[in-house]
């Protein structure tokens, strides 16, 4: 069907790119590292107070990190008007959405999976057997924050000031991803059980499906007149 | 024109709210300030509830207007309703700052903190942060059109998330801080309600008349700009 | 009709840039649009392409509504515009694969290089479009154009940034589009050169429209 056609050139277009000039992953990535670096010399963590700490340090770090990201990632589609020629294209506006979201959740997803090797590194964490659920939380936030971003990326990307526009409008709305992915993160690293933070995942869940209907209907009015 | 029809409209109801609202302000004052009791435990400082609710909640009305004006453009596309959005966003952050600064004033001596992470109060900080990009999004944006369908978007979205926000600050206040101070609502005695409900039926009429005299403004704003516009351009071919 | 346009009128927040403009133009025809700066040329290419709404009036490509219908209307509509649709990073042919195919067109690696033969870039296919020059976006442009075969082209100041030889091309290929029932409507400012193709022309003053003869374009007098 031509819908999902649409969903996989988007994305093929964004991975071709990416992989040709690398610009998006590894600006966010040296951004993050530079976070990690200084947060490990902010905070002289002992055992206890790191495991307090690391789960919003965490999502500080990737919380900058997708704003630099996902705040780009509507550049390529202005450059040459090509907004212009995707609003012109007899195609489904969500269809096109859901491309650049799903191109935005690998990024990010891939710039976390690098990242989180460091954070271990830095801050002597033991999280081998908690692996799975925490790639499962950054998933669901990942989602959740690529979900918003990837619309407000739109909605800024023409803009005069674009580079703070976008952290101003995203930020308090994804108020409920950092508190559900921070609470969970804290539940998974403390290793206890799914019961006791289960819930967060559910509102991080939520928060996902909700903003990818509401971002997919309402990107019509973005880039269709 | 519909646009010049909704603007004779708004001319000719709009001193009649401003009476009406005027009235019940005083009412609500006089009652609020003078005839009601001071609270058992709260004493005189509960006073200070007859402007901070009923602003709050004219902020929240304030907000549902920009919604139903933003659902309402996208669906018929008639600017005159997006300068109504413009109006209301304006004045829900005026609403909206009174609601908080009020709050924060009444929380010191009752809870004895300015702030305290209650989903209500969270939710209207985010409520005050999503209106002031609102406007700043309006103000950087050229293009008129995109301008009102990018900011009716944003006002979409944000009422969407409200809620959650609210939620998930509950739930999140409900882990970090033990029930210490209550912030739930307490029953109200009947002499309370009086002054409550004037000043509230009183700022929901203010809100409408500052609502359609900021509307006309901004119509108008723009019937002048096209006007330059015009003289511009026929000065340029001629 | 190909392109019919009825009282099409565009304000901006109430200052009208286009005054109920009419016009009809047939299936195969080459009609040309002419006006200063400013006229709202650009503005009524725009509404016919679908990328901006009118504030009142209606108009039909290929008898599909333009509002209404937006979506069969662009099935038969392509634009070619100052911006060049490119994405940096991606080859010439990636490009026009990319372009082509979200519409839902399958495409042979022969009929892409055809088409970039008949624009005269076909040596130039694996190049990066970043390292394209105006005049060749415009004609990879073209190719596109030929690719894609639309009921009706439309084309904003097409001559701008081609050299001669470009302008040959695409004045050849005009024809060719016409011959086949492909309706073009561009606006320009280049009479000579359009004369060569047009078959009725229009001038757009202060946001009206008059049709003028084509006959006309070849004199010397000003045209607005």
């Amino acid at each position: 069907m031509n819908f999902f056609k649409v969903i996989r050139w988007m994305v093929w277009k964004d991975l071709v790119s990416e992989i040709r000039n690398r610009e998006n992953i590894s600006s966010m990535f040296f951004f993050a590292f530079a976070v990690i670096l200084i947060f490990s010399f902010s905070f002289s963590m002992d055992a206890r107070s790191s495991r307090e700490l690391m789960p919003g340090i965490i999502w500080v770090a990737f919380g900058f990190t997708g704003i630099i990201g996902l705040g780009k990632s509507f550049l390529p589609e202005v450059q040459n008007d090509c907004m212009e020629y995707l609003q012109m294209a007899p195609v489904s506006k969500g269809a096109i959405y859901l491309g650049k979201f799903a191109g935005n959740v690998l990024f990010l997803l891939a710039v976390e999976i690098i990242l989180f090797p460091l954070f271990i590194l830095f801050f002597n964490l033991d999280v081998l057997d908690k692996l799975p659920m925490v790639l499962l939380i950054f998933l669901l936030a990942t989602i959740g924050l690529s979900a918003l971003g990837t619309l407000f990326s739109a909605l800024t990307v023409q803009i005069r000031a674009r580079e703070v526009m976008f952290p101003i409008l995203l930020l308090p709305l994804a108020v409920p991803v950092f508190i559900g992915a921070v609470e969970s993160t804290r539940g998974a690293l403390n290793g206890d059980p799914l019961a006791l933070y289960g819930h967060w995942l559910e509102l991080l869940a939520i928060f996902d499906m909700i903003f990818m209907i509401v971002a997919f209907w309402l990107f019509e009015f973005i880039l269709d007149e | 024109m519909i646009a010049s029809i909704f603007i004779a409209k708004l001319r000719k109801y709009q001193n009649g709210f401003a009476l009406l609202s005027l009235l019940f302000l005083s009412a609500g004052l006089y009652t609020g300030l003078v005839v009601s009791p001071p609270d058992y435990y709260q004493g005189e400082v509960v006073r200070i509830m007859y402007i901070h609710v009923p602003f709050a909640e004219a902020a929240m009305a304030a907000y549902t207007v920009l919604f139903a004006g933003s659902l309402w453009y996208l669906w018929k596309r008639e600017p005159v309703i997006d300068n109504m959005c413009h109006a209301a966003a304006g004045i829900g952050i005026l609403f909206t700052s009174v609601a908080l600064i009020t709050g924060s004033i009444w929380a010191k001596p009752t809870w004895n903190t300015w702030w305290t992470w209650d989903p209500r109060l969270v939710s209207f900080a985010i409520l005050l942060l999503i209106l002031i990009g609102y406007l700043m999004l309006r103000s950087f944006l050229d293009d008129p059109e995109k301008e009102a369908r990018y900011s009716a978007v944003l006002v979409i979205i944000g009422f969407v998330d409200l809620p959650i926000v609210h939620f998930s600050v509950e739930w999140w206040r409900t882990l970090h801080q033990p029930l210490s101070i209550s912030t739930r609502g307490v029953s109200i005695a009947s002499s309370m309600l009086y002054p409550l409900s004037f000043m509230s039926i009183g700022l929901y009429l203010l809100l409408a008349y500052l609502i359609m005299v900021r509307t006309q403004m901004l119509y108008l704003e723009h019937l002048l700009e096209a006007k330059q516009g015009r003289l511009l351009s026929e000065v340029h071919s001629s | 009709m190909s392109i019919k346009a009825a009282g099409i009128t565009k304000s901006f927040h109430h200052f009208q840039v286009l005054k109920n403009v009419s016009l009809e133009i047939k299936e195969g025809a080459c009609y040309a649009l002419f006006g200063p700066n400013g006229a709202g040329k650009t503005t009524f290419l725009r509404i016919l392409a679908t990328l901006t709404r009118p504030s009142a009036g209606a108009f039909e490509i290929s008898g599909h509504d333009g509002i209404r219908e937006k979506m069969r209307v662009r099935e038969n509509l392509f634009l070619i515009s100052h911006g060049s649709y490119l994405y940096d990073d991606l080859t010439v042919i990636e490009n026009i694969r990319f372009g082509i195919e979200i519409r839902g067109r399958n495409l042979s690696d022969s009929e892409i290089k055809s088409a970039l033969d008949r624009v005269e870039i076909g040596a130039f296919g694996r190049l990066k479009a970043r390292f394209l020059s105006a005049g060749m976006k415009k004609r990879l442009a073209i190719a596109k154009a030929i690719l894609i075969r639309p009921k009706v082209l439309l084309l904003d100041e097409g001559y701008s940034s081609l050299d001669e030889r470009g302008i040959a091309i695409l004045n050849h290929c005009i024809r060719e589009f016409n011959n086949e029932g492909t309706t073009v409507f561009m606006t320009t400012h280049d009479r000579a050169r359009t004369a060569e193709v047009a078959h009725h022309a229009g001038v757009l003053t202060g946001g009206t429209l008059k049709e003028i003869s084509v006959r006309d374009l070849s004199g010397s007098h000003e045209l607005f």
